[in-house]
């Protein structure tokens, strides 16, 4: 499982590094390269959700997912993955960040933390299918940043957030708004 | 002396200083009075190897020599943070839209905790923050516990990692579904058997491969000793058909002649004799206080003719005086006079290797377990094990009246058989699952005890101090709290 993760991790670090450095080198503009890192990311999240969870824990119920897949022997959460995925970028390379947050994140630490990200993850709701671009000062420099709408894909999404404990909203349907992906590019 | 000379004199004994420090900070010598303050302990053994730790080359900024200092301290201690699913891992922190965090307490910095040479403000864990550290992150607005977690209202931040409930790295055995999980275990298991001891002292040599008395190929002079003799032949090295040329002679390859292990016999063989056999041992014995001063990462010394090239003064100074300059050679073994906590002053000449421990003759690891370390450590933890159910227990099984793995000694708890199936060894790591003590529990206490009783147990300093005779006055309560947010519906109490 380690490994799974890990491979969908490289692959969307070294497609991610790939557009930074084309972006330098032949003047992308920001938005696009937050545009395409975000398509990459997108299709990743949302294969590991229908193929591997949805499938193996819904459809065929042979295994579970769960917060702690080392000690209950299951799959990593969507929501891990992408997490794993985005820090093993941040040992890496400091090119780009990214984060899947929401304004009802089961995990508080996963909720808004900027007022670009408040604003960012409000709009993707109040707009369906459209992204929201800004740009922020963090830790002395700043940021291009890009919110993308983060939808519930399949079941699976939609009743595991229901029925969480600590899921501030239970009334999340299939192709709903769940949160948002935020892109940072440092604007160097 | 001359009125006149004084001033001559304080300018010369100046220069000569000014030249010694530059010399010690750049080229090579001893740098032990340059120390800005005591190490903490464990670091103490490699303090004279400073560029373990202060890798930036000299004269470097202050940013860049902070980036190597912290890439020191992972490198040699990121795997043991792995190992423990790190909570609060450095990348967690790294992604910029936690910068609101950095300029409270930035956890992308060993460091920001952790100070060398600051012992007065150094706590357990060679922590240097103040004890309600948590409040930097967890006290306002979403991030706020009190609000989130309403048994949380009234506690301070000073007891979040000082009550049994939280640490900040390891929290595998705190957290809140493995509390809700081993909530209501009974104090003491049916069948309270260390498994992975029990698999260790169960574990048969090949009969096969025996060896006798009479099997030992050795110098004539070695083999009058009756004594050795037999402890070899009494040894596990002989049940498993390890003959006297595998130690004293290794370089006479495997299936030597007598004539070829003679012609090679070596009387006293060191270390890399055993660490050739033994190498899961000999790896974790250099993470640990024991043997850490051979750990791979401790920096070697500085060469002053490398030294001197570096900074465009291999032409100018002479090659003796270069040498003069020479770091001393470390020390590869920590002698027990130098540990920091109580030891047996008989004891204080001892250097540690696998000796010390292991009777190299009588490979006797249950003398290895409790004697040897008895032998050394003389805290009141340790004089108490022989009064306690522990080593009642222990003695039982060493008598045969109990089954294997029911007895506990030293190592059992600070040594455990890690490994899978049939093939485990001995985690020579003896801080390994020490510090914080809750570390303890999933690879050790869990085997025996429930939950909540080692929660509590392991709270209680003065239980700890009795060598856990008596029962626990400390109560735990996060596996309460646990058990009521999981009736409730709601989360309570986290790792």
């Amino acid at each position: 499982m380690k490994r799974t993760s890990l491979t969908i991790a490289a692959l969307a670090f070294g497609v991610g590094s790939a557009l930074a450095a084309s972006a330098a080198a032949e003047g992308i503009s920001f938005r696009k390269v937050a545009d395409m890192l975000y398509q990459v990311m997108s299709a990743d999240r949302e294969v590991y959700t229908r193929m591997v969870v949805q499938r193996l824990t819904v459809d065929n119920k042979v295994v579970t997912a769960s917060e702690h897949f080392e000690d209950d022997t299951a799959l990593p959460l969507p929501a891990q993955m992408f997490r794993f995925g985005a820090e093993r970028v941040m040992d890496e390379t400091e090119d780009f960040s990214y984060a899947l947050l929401s304004l009802n994140p089961i995990n508080k630490k996963n909720g808004p933390g900027t007022d670009l990200e408040r604003k960012g993850l409000q709009f993707v709701v109040d707009n369906p299918g459209e992204n929201f671009y800004g740009e922020e000062e963090l830790g002395g420099e700043r940021y291009f940043a890009a919110v993308y709408p983060d939808y519930a894909v399949v079941e699976a999404c939609a009743s595991c957030h229901n029925g969480h404990k600590d899921s501030p909203r239970r009334d999340i349907e299939v192709g709903d708004v769940m949160g948002g992906v935020v892109i940072r590019i440092p604007i160097k | 002396m001359s009125p006149k000379v004084v001033p001559w004199a304080v300018v010369a004994a100046t220069l000569l200083g000014a030249v010694w420090f530059a010399a010690a900070m750049t080229v090579g010598g001893d740098r032990s009075a340059l120390l800005i303050g005591e190490t903490t302990d464990a670091h103490h053994q490699i303090e004279i190897a400073c560029e373990t730790c202060h890798a930036a080359p000299a004269f470097a900024s202050a940013a860049r020599a902070e980036k190597a200092l912290n890439r020191g301290c992972r490198r040699c201690h990121d795997k043991e943070l792995k190992a423990a699913d790190d909570s609060h891992p450095r990348k967690k922190f790294r992604n910029p839209r936690m910068a609101a965090y950095w300029e409270k307490l930035d956890a992308r910095l060993c460091t920001s905790c952790h100070v060398e040479h600051r012992p007065e403000i150094t706590r357990v864990g060679a922590v240097t923050v103040a004890m309600d550290f948590c409040v930097a992150c967890h006290s306002e607005g979403d991030q706020d516990v009190r609000a989130d977690r309403p048994s949380h209202a009234g506690l301070g931040f000073e007891t979040c990692a000082s009550a049994g409930c939280h640490n900040y790295h390891d929290n595998r055995a705190l957290y809140e579904k493995f509390l809700v999980r081993h909530a209501g275990e009974p104090w003491l298991a049916a069948v309270p058997v260390h498994e992975a001891s029990a698999r260790q002292r169960s574990r048969k040599p090949p009969s096969r491969a025996a060896l006798a008395r009479s099997d030992a190929i050795a110098p004539e002079a070695a083999l009058a000793d009756p004594a050795w003799l037999d402890r070899w032949a009494g040894s596990g090295h002989a049940a498993a058909g390890v003959n006297c040329g595998a130690c004293h002679a290794p370089k006479s390859g495997k299936n030597a002649t007598r004539e070829k292990i003679l012609a090679r016999w070596v009387d006293a063989p060191g270390t890399a004799v055993c660490e050739d056999c033994h190498r899961p041992q000999a790896r974790t014995f250099v993470l640990g206080r024991h043997g850490m001063r051979r750990h791979p990462r401790v920096a070697k010394p500085r060469n002053p003719l490398r030294q001197l090239r570096r900074i465009g003064l291999s032409q100018v100074v002479p090659d003796e005086v270069a040498s003069w300059l020479a770091d001393a050679a470390p020390p590869t073994t920590m002698t027990v006079a130098e540990a920091r906590i109580p030891m047996r002053p008989d004891a204080a000449h001892r250097a540690l290797d696998c000796g010390t421990c292991h009777t190299p003759h009588a490979v006797d690891t249950a003398r290895a377990a409790v004697e040897a370390c008895a032998s050394c450590h003389d805290d009141s933890h340790t004089r108490a094990y022989f009064d306690s159910p522990h080593y009642a227990l222990w003695r039982a099984e060493l008598a045969g009246e109990a089954s294997p793995g029911t007895g506990v000694s030293c190592a059992t708890c600070h040594m455990p058989g890690t490994g899978r199936r049939n093939r485990i060894a001995t985690d020579h790591n003896q801080n390994d699952n020490l510090r914080p003590n809750e570390k303890m529990i999933r690879p050790v206490c869990l085997d025996c005890h429930g939950l909540g009783f080692s929660l509590n147990a392991l709270a209680d300093a003065a239980l700890v101090g009795r060598n856990f005779k008596g029962t626990p006055a400390v109560r735990v309560e996060s596996i309460d709290w646990a058990k009521k947010r999981a009736a409730t519906g709601k989360r309570e109490t986290g790792g």
